[in-house]
């Protein structure tokens, strides 16, 4: 099927790829489904672009990519909820606000989006980590891939 | 919105398996217990509104310092 997206023009898309996002996500509950667009090889960054909403898209990154050593439990209500079965089907993101600069950019590292690659069932999952920020810098290192 | 007045140790039940408890009233705080399985996630209001305004603010405006940095 055929998409619009907000950066890219009309793209082609495999139904197959989409991710269904049950509840939405907090502040677009209404939007159910997104498809993971490249932004150009290598980029460490990607587009979440919405199915249903031409002009709604997010850039996302590897939170790993950002620290290191990021990690958190994933809670029994995710794991019901996307129907986990086993933790290598998992994958993880973090949405990537971006300002004028990238200085003045940050990433939610608070709030990450938690895929289930088998079934492409996606929540964004609010962490009960103090360590977290919703806001975190990005440093150039990280940007830098 | 449904409003019930409760009295401290008074209970709600959500469905069959969340209960709420009124567990403490000091001046304008409310203590609140919260039983329910752990598959039900419980997330403060506030905590809510703050992602949903960082979603909101993350909505791509503009790709192009991607593409000239990358």
């Amino acid at each position: 099927m055929n998409i619009k997206t907000a950066y890219m023009g009309e793209v082609e898309i495999n139904e197959e790829s989409i991710l269904n996002f049950d509840h939405g996500i907090p502040g677009f509950e209404e939007e159910k489904q997104f498809v993971l667009l490249p932004i150009e090889e290598n980029s460490i960054f990607q587009i979440l672009q919405s199915v249903q909403t031409e002009d709604l898209a997010f850039i996302i990154t590897s939170p790993f990519g950002v620290i290191s050593n990021y990690n958190f439990d994933l809670d029994e209500a995710t794991v019901h909820s996307l129907e986990i079965k086993d933790e290598k089907e998992v994958a993880v993101f973090a949405i990537v606000s971006l300002k004028e600069t990238l200085e003045k950019s940050s990433v939610n590292l608070k709030a990450p989006i938690v895929l289930n690659s088998t079934l492409k069932k996606a929540k964004q999952v609010i962490l009960d980590n103090e360590n977290y920020a919703i806001r975190h810098q990005i440093s150039f290192e990280s940007v830098k891939g | 919105m449904l409003v019930l007045s409760r009295k401290i140790g008074e209970t709600i039940w959500i469905g069959e398996d969340v209960e709420i408890i009124i567990s403490e009233v000091k001046g304008e705080q409310v203590k609140i217990g919260i039983r329910a399985p752990r598959r039900i996630e419980v997330v403060r209001g506030e905590l809510r509104k703050d992602i949903s305004v960082c979603n909101t603010e993350a909505v791509i405006k503009n790709l192009d310092l991607l593409k000239n940095k990358l």
